[in-house]
């Protein structure tokens, strides 16, 4: 149907609110990102000139360690988070229509919902210094207190709350690929393993790669887990532009900061989804 | 050989699987058991024995009870407005055919990839130059646009899979658009909407680094109220929030099921026997 007037109308509502609290925001962000910072004051000056420093700043090596802890703590985190959940999401996709089905859907679906703080707090409270899995760390030589500890326990935070959303993502994929496929390629002589490595993860490429795209976004952009577990000694960008608001009111840096990250997460999705599309055709 | 190779590999990837589950129910029990503990410090697990100290703490204290409230009517305003406002606009994206149709659905679904500090910064700079200052217009602004991509691209699955025949038949059986949209498309999209609603809720309840941002001293939400308490003092008051945190999920879970049950939230796949 053509877009009568009245119907145009419809959209009003939804484009007034994405004007108003999306794109007129960050559109005052990265004004913000360039404008001049005089410390002492709370944000720049209303006439404050317009300079590159805030992203110069950025680009020296003290930074460099945030950006390397938040891009590869999180890239470790997907990488075990879709390992992990590619099982947990075959056994549920395979599994036939009924209570069993219907408790893991359930089960999934119940940890998506869960509140990232419970999950840092039940972490720290389980495997934390003073938690009584504490021992855990010695299994890895580290005490409780080292900086690996605390990175591995942000790690666990993060994999927390992308399991359950990577597992579902991948039950969507998985039981629309027929199983008779496997069954055909074992029924030929290919040992089981062998039939999944060349059939049934090929053909759920697509799932896990959006599984990995959704996982990944979430992770770099993660603030509750670093900001708990990471005990102030690991920080994520997100929480380094907490404390540019929070502590010495720094504004232009801290738009600044945001704009890089924004652009990362853009610059992930385009270069993921490009090779992809190289790799399978179109989408 | 092969079989051997075979169990191997089926027993590690099982193992893997109930690891995993382990992982994720386990930390959960502890600070359901903690919540329950008798002991007034932070003791060693199991708890030797049992109360509901850490829950009357929690009832009895304003500065938690005020922020349940704030989560509460928050999450209900921001899942009713996102719900109305991305239905609308799914409804006008799926029916009519317009330059920049594309483009208009890719920009509803964006705020997804803006971080949500990304969002509390911006929004609470952009607060600011309009002279709005209070914590409850803000959040409300803040939790809209980050729960609307949510009901539209669930109610806008829920629209793809309507045959446009149906539609079609009940208006050449004599009934006008607005009693076919009405009586036979909206129905047919409940799914989608209900799910979409729900997410709207859970995800504007879970909101840290946005409510963060845009609370003010008096006006914050449970989890900002969490978050504090978590770093001034790690008291087990905050596992009894937690374990209400969790209730409210479970209540959500329950919701989806009874409106439009848990099979078909995810479909059955097509090579279904």
């Amino acid at each position: 149907m053509k877009l009568s007037p009245r119907a145009a109308l419809l959209l009003l509502p939804s484009a007034a609110i994405f004007l108003f609290l999306l794109i007129l925001p960050l559109a005052n962000v990265i004004d913000e990102s360039f404008k001049l910072f005089i410390p002492g004051r709370i944000g720049s000056a209303k006439d404050a000139p317009y300079t590159l420093t805030n992203y110069i700043e950025l680009i020296s090596p003290a930074y460099a360690k945030f950006f390397l802890d938040t891009f590869l703590l999180g890239l470790f985190a997907c990488a075990i988070a879709l390992f992990v959940s590619f099982p947990i999401a075959y056994y549920v996709a395979r599994q036939p229509v009924g209570l069993k089905r219907k408790l893991a859907v359930g089960f999934l679906i119940c940890m998506m919902f869960l509140s990232a703080l419970v999950r840092v707090y039940s972490l720290e409270l389980t495997f934390g210094p003073v938690g009584f899995l504490k021992q855990v760390s010695t299994l890895f030589g580290l005490t409780p207190n080292s900086r690996t500890y605390i990175e591995l326990l942000t790690i666990a935070g993060l994999i927390h709350i992308i399991i359950p959303m990577s597992a579902l993502i991948l039950v969507g994929t998985l039981q629309n690929i027929s199983p008779r496929l496997v069954e055909a390629a074992q029924a030929l002589g290919a040992p089981r393993w062998k039939a999944h490595l060349s059939i049934t993860i090929p053909l759920s490429a697509r799932g896990i790669l959006s599984a990995f795209l959704v996982s990944y976004t979430l992770c770099i952009s993660a603030f509750v887990v670093p900001l708990i577990l990471g005990k102030g000694r690991l920080l994520f960008i997100s929480n380094l532009i907490y404390s540019r608001f929070s502590e010495v009111a720094n504004y232009p840096s801290g738009a600044a900061m945001s704009m890089v990250l924004l652009a990362s997460s853009l610059l992930i999705i385009y270069v993921v989804t490009r090779i992809a599309a190289a790799r399978w055709g179109t989408e | 050989m092969k079989r051997y190779v075979d169990n191997i590999g089926f027993a590690f990837l099982v193992a893997t699987g109930v690891l995993a589950v382990a992982f994720l129910v386990f930390p959960l029990l502890v600070s359901v058991s903690m919540s329950f503990d008798s002991r007034g410090y932070l003791g060693p697990f199991p708890p030797p024995s049992l109360s509901l100290r850490w829950y009357e703490s929690f009832f009895s204290d304003s500065y938690y009870l005020n922020g349940l409230k704030n989560s509460l009517i928050l999450a209900t305003i921001a899942a009713v407005v996102s719900t109305t406002v991305g239905v609308t606009a799914a409804v006008v994206i799926d029916r009519y055919e317009f330059k920049g149709k594309q483009a208009l659905a890719t920009l509803f679904l964006s705020p997804l990839i803006v971080p949500a500090v990304v969002f509390g910064f911006a929004l609470l700079m952009f607060f600011s130059l309009l002279g709005i200052f209070e914590g409850f217009p803000r959040m409300i602004g803040g939790h809209i646009i980050i729960t609307i991509p949510y009901t539209v691209r669930t109610t806008l699955a829920g629209l793809v899979g309507i045959r446009k025949t149906l539609t079609e038949a009940a208006m050449s059986l004599g009934a006008n658009e607005r009693q076919a949209f009405w009586d036979v498309t909206l129905p047919l999209a409940k799914t989608g909407i209900v799910t979409g609603a729900i997410f709207a809720f859970a995800f504007s309840m879970d909101d840290v680094a946005v409510s963060l941002f845009l609370s003010d001293p008096n006006t914050y939400t449970l989890p900002v109220a969490m978050i504090s308490m978590m770093r001034a003092k790690f008291d087990m008051t905050i596992s009894a929030a937690a374990v209400l945190l969790v209730m409210v999920t479970l209540a959500l879970l329950v919701v989806l099921d009874r409106t439009i049950g848990l099979d078909k939230l995810l479909g059955q796949g097509v090579y279904r026997a």
